[in-house]
């Protein structure tokens, strides 16, 4: 089909823009190389079977792209599957290009029917890409969706804030529509040449109904231009393609293959922070290239929809523009400024609350977060002045073990006003350790909850007990802070408790961020623990029968998943199958589950003096808990059940703050069991009562 | 420049205070000890000027439990040298020893500045920095909010009862008494704490003898009693906000 000098043309095009291409990526490959560490290829190779079969679920299936924006996902993946197909059908067309006879001949041998088939497949799904571009395109630049837009707060490369990635976004919409385009319409005009439609080409024949009047040469020159702007364009779109936005077509699949090797529960292991860009690992600077720059990250961050200037999207987009206007300087071995000066401002920086929303929600596997632990861990090395009350906590945690400020003598204080006395597992043995955490230990309310709690288990009979002065924080939100020495502090206190004390079963704690910290996070001074949520204990006691309700509870409740239990630690069911036992009638918040929205305590913000300049977090979530919530039919206030002693503080003055109080009250689940159950003096059985713990989730 | 910041362990306020048996003092058995807060101003105050003007800081402090963790985190903001000297001060001890002590150890030492806390939770008179000036006889300011130094000479401002503020000329080398400094003492990282522990040694300088020199004397100490003509406001919230704003009433306190 194609002349002489035309097969010479785009053989010469080929090379010289593949070789122009390959060299950009090559640097690219380079620039993620000078990233920290590499990857573990002897892991890898031992799990590549289900890592490739994870890959290609997530990337074939583009199941992250439809949560949260289910339309967009629709369009993206009539573009996806497309594009993928293309892969074949252009090499089939340069084949046809280049030798027409034997491609002919091939069609009309034995594999007749898998190329009608292909043929089919490749009209639908052109008509597919036209459509799905032209919708995604139309939502950038007519219906212009907000999403898009950065607040003028926010830290933001000066290209991007002059419209960069608009100017990407059109260049790569234009180049699939003309690439896609020409296919098709090269199709139609091939059929109207031949004269006879093709109905295995529906679309096409349809456009060469039209075509078909046209002279027979101007067919002819139409199906040449068509062939090389449908392919000669690929050629000369790879140079720009591999700076562009577009590259996440390859990174992406990249990014997932590695996504497993950084579980969002253990954070950074090493702990040494990033001042630089080529401070952090190698898959954080390949998330500034996997990034599609859709800010559904921006979209579910509560330190965003609060106003503070941080926007993950713009931490990874920072990242890509400054690779791209520097590339040959950082390949080099130059230095990046400190990420502060051109990827996040120290002010968003500090106003992360490490929820992981943003890492959940990321279609393309990118762990923004995790680069702003680095960030803060960079900044508190540096002597970067700090929020005067975080400071406080902070020196409070390493002199007392406590955020509160308060004596560590007077952790277990708590316990005093309890009818029985619980049992020192530093002295005595015990089946189960209860780490109770800070919220629960000091905060009144908290407090009031680990009661009930205590009395919970010594009614259905469990042996168990409490290290007192012995605990201390945790940890965890020291190391969302940046803090990791204080962390190490912490935790080597800790472990050494623990290893202390006697303790046959392994570990419940009324905290979350305790259950992320003991079940991953210490596995860094080589400890892993066994180590349960309340909810799940309180689930197996009512399935074992161990604690009998004695009343159904008649409140309509909606309940909040906290961060540390939902996303990181996929508890999910346990609370909710405690609900259901309680005969409440639970409405759940369209934020739920893996969705759920941050409390805006996690990550030391609650340690925090100077708040968010607009809603807080916490307030938002009580107003879309109000909104499920509303009957006008009923009198009754609904409930905002939580569990997490931190929740209870943080929407309890949400309530308040956000002028609710007396339409909805908030409760720790434990309060409801406890209301539903009628407690008796205390008798322990003969035989203790066993949880059947679930075995260590591996790191 | 070389600036001197003498740092105090005072107890932990966070922690219960007891008595001991016959009531002069504190039950200093399970007294937890941490650094004297306005200490930690002065030593932000030297690091300042350090910053602004080269030269060293060292610190300098009795040996009293935990003092050597009081060290290490003076090391880990920034300090140059730190030095203990060696005693049995677990008893605490009148602010006349204190200076005494200091002073000793000062003489033997180039110094341009000595920084120390205006006062400390076990000595509210703020005499330390008076005392040692004297016993170094050299001049002294307190209650300073404000350092600045040009050459030999600082000038530093001081702040008095009523919102009043002093401004001195002060030929060094001269003691302050350093109520705060421009910017709130830094935080020192626990790994960066835990570092000076395995990178710096505490240095030590033997005390002099006859450091019991004569102060107050402590004749009774006794926990706050309370009066009796205070009017306990019982009730909840509504009720006790009502009855204050009676009183204000009453007292002609508002209209």
């Amino acid at each position: 089909m194609l002349t002489f000098p035309e097969k010479i043309g785009f053989i010469v095009l080929a090379v010289v823009m593949l070789g122009w291409a390959g060299v950009l990526a090559f640097r690219i490959g380079r620039a993620i190389g000078r990233g920290r560490g590499h990857p573990d290829w002897r892991h890898i190779r031992a799990t590549l079977r289900e890592r490739i079969l994870a890959q290609l679920l997530v990337v074939g299936t583009n199941l992250p792209v439809f949560f949260q924006r289910p339309l967009v996902g629709i369009f993206h993946f009539m573009v996806f599957a497309g594009f993928t197909f293309y892969l074949l059908v252009n090499i089939l067309d340069v084949a046809t290009g280049y030798f027409p006879e034997f491609v002919a001949t091939l069609r009309a041998g034995n594999l007749a029917t898998l190329f009608n088939l292909y043929d089919l497949a490749a009209d639908l799904l052109s008509v597919g890409v036209l459509i799905g571009m032209s919708a995604l395109l139309i939502r950038r630049f007519i219906r212009r969706d907000p999403a898009f837009n950065f607040r003028a707060n926010v830290l933001l490369n000066d290209r991007v804030r002059a419209g960069a990635i608009r100017f990407d976004s059109f260049i790569v919409g234009t180049f699939i529509l003309l690439h896609v385009g020409s296919r098709w319409l090269g199709s139609g005009l091939q059929i109207a040449a031949s004269g006879q439609s093709h109905w295995l080409e529906p679309t096409a024949s349809l456009a060469a109904i039209p075509l078909a009047r046209l002279p027979a040469p101007v067919l002819q020159i139409g199906i040449h231009v068509t062939w090389w702007s449908a392919l000669g364009l690929i050629l000369f779109f790879f140079p720009y393609f591999v700076r562009s936005k577009h590259i996440h077509i390859f990174f992406a699949p990249l990014n997932w293959f590695f996504f497993r090797d950084r579980p969002l529960a253990t954070t950074e292991q090493d702990g040494a922070g990033a001042k630089h860009l080529q401070d952090l690992t190698w898959h954080q600077v390949m998330d500034a290239y996997a990034c599609i720059m859709c800010n559904r990250c921006q979209e579910v961050c509560p330190a965003y929809a609060a106003g503070a200037p941080l926007s993950p999207a713009a931490l990874e987009i920072n990242k890509r523009y400054y690779l791209n206007q520097h590339l040959t300087d950082f390949v080099g071995g130059k230095s990046s400024p400190p990420l502060w000066e051109f990827a996040i401002s120290k002010e968003a920086a500090w106003a992360c609350t490490t929820c992981g929303a943003c890492v959940e929600v990321c279609p393309v596997g990118n762990t923004p977060m995790v680069d702003i632990i680095d960030v803060r861990r960079a900044l508190i090395a540096e002597g970067d002045a700090l929020d005067a009350n975080l400071q406080k906590s902070l020196e409070n945690l390493a002199k007392q073990g406590n955020s509160f400020g308060q004596s560590g003598r007077m952790r277990a204080k708590w316990t005093q006003a309890l009818e029985f006395k619980i049992k020192d597992a530093r002295k005595e043995e015990v089946d189960y350790l209860w780490f109770v955490g800070d919220y629960a230990s000091f905060d009144p309310r908290g407090q009031e909850s680990s009661r009930m709690f205590a009395r919970l288990l010594n009614q259905a009979g469990l042996d168990f007990g409490i290290l007192y002065e012995a605990e201390w924080n945790s940890g965890n939100d020291a190391r969302r802070i940046g803090e990791e020495g204080l962390f190490e502090m912490l935790a080597e206190h800790n472990v050494e408790a623990l290893s202390k004390a006697k303790f046959r079963q392994g570990i419940l704690t009324t905290d979350p961020h305790t259950l992320n910290a003991l079940r991953f996070e210490y596995a860094k001074l080589g400890h892993t623990f066994t180590v349960e949520h309340y909810t799940r204990a309180i689930e197996y006691l009512l399935r074992e029968g161990k604690i009998k309700l004695s009343r159904s509870l008649k409140y309509r409740v909606t309940y909040h998943d906290p961060c540390y239990l939902g996303r990181y630690n996929r508890a999910f069911d346990a609370p909710r199958y405690i609900l259901e036992q309680l005969g409440v009638e639970l409405i759940e918040m369209p934020r739920n589950r893996a969705d759920s929205f941050c409390c805006g305590a996690g990550g030391g913000q609650i340690w925090k003096g100077t708040g968010v300049p607009g809603e807080k977090p916490a307030e938002n979530r009580i107003r879309e808990a109000l909104r499920v919530l509303a009957d006008p039919g009923r009198k009754d206030v609904p409930l905002f059940v939580v569990a997490c002693p931190k929740d209870v503080a943080m929407f309890t003055d949400a309530v308040k703050t956000s002028g609710n109080e007396g339409k909805i009250i908030v409760k720790d689940i434990v309060e409801l069991v406890a209301e539903a159950i009628d407690f008796k003096p205390a008798t322990q059985p003969a035989k203790p009562v066993a949880l059947p713990i679930a075995q260590q989730v591996a790191v | 420049m070389n600036i001197i910041v003498c740092m105090r362990q005072v107890p932990d306020l966070v922690e219960e205070l007891e008595l001991n048996d016959d009531g002069t003092g504190l039950n200093r058995e399970y007294l937890k000890l941490g650094v004297n807060e306005f200490d930690d101003w002065a030593l932000e105050q030297a690091l300042l000027l350090k910053e602004e003007h080269g030269g060293s800081v060292t610190c300098l402090a009795l040996d009293t439990p935990e003092v050597d963790n009081t060290l290490f985190t003076c090391y880990a903001k920034g300090a140059d040298k730190a030095i203990k000297i060696e005693g049995d001060f677990a008893n605490g001890m009148t602010s006349h020893s204190a200076a005494k002590l200091f002073a000793d150890a000062i003489k033997a030492m180039p110094h341009d500045l000595i920084l120390t806390g205006v006062q400390s939770v076990e000595d509210l008179d703020g005499q330390v920095g008076v005392l040692l000036a004297t016993n170094l006889g050299i001049p002294h300011v307190s209650v300073v909010t404000g350092v600045q130094v040009n050459g030999k000479v600082a000038v530093v401002r001081k702040e008095y009862a009523g919102g009043m503020l002093g401004e001195f000329e002060v030929d060094l080398p001269a003691v302050l008494g350093i109520q705060a400094a421009k910017q709130a003492p830094r935080y020192a990282p626990i790994s960066k704490v835990r570092a000076m522990m395995k990178e710096k040694k505490i240095e030590t300088s033997a005390s002099a003898d006859g450091a019991t020199e004569a102060g107050i004397t402590i004749r009774r100490m006794f926990k706050p009693e309370s009066g009796k003509r205070a009017e306990m406001l019982e009730g909840d919230a509504e009720a006790v906000a009502s009855r204050v704003a009676e009183i204000l009433k009453e007292r002609g306190l508002v209209k």
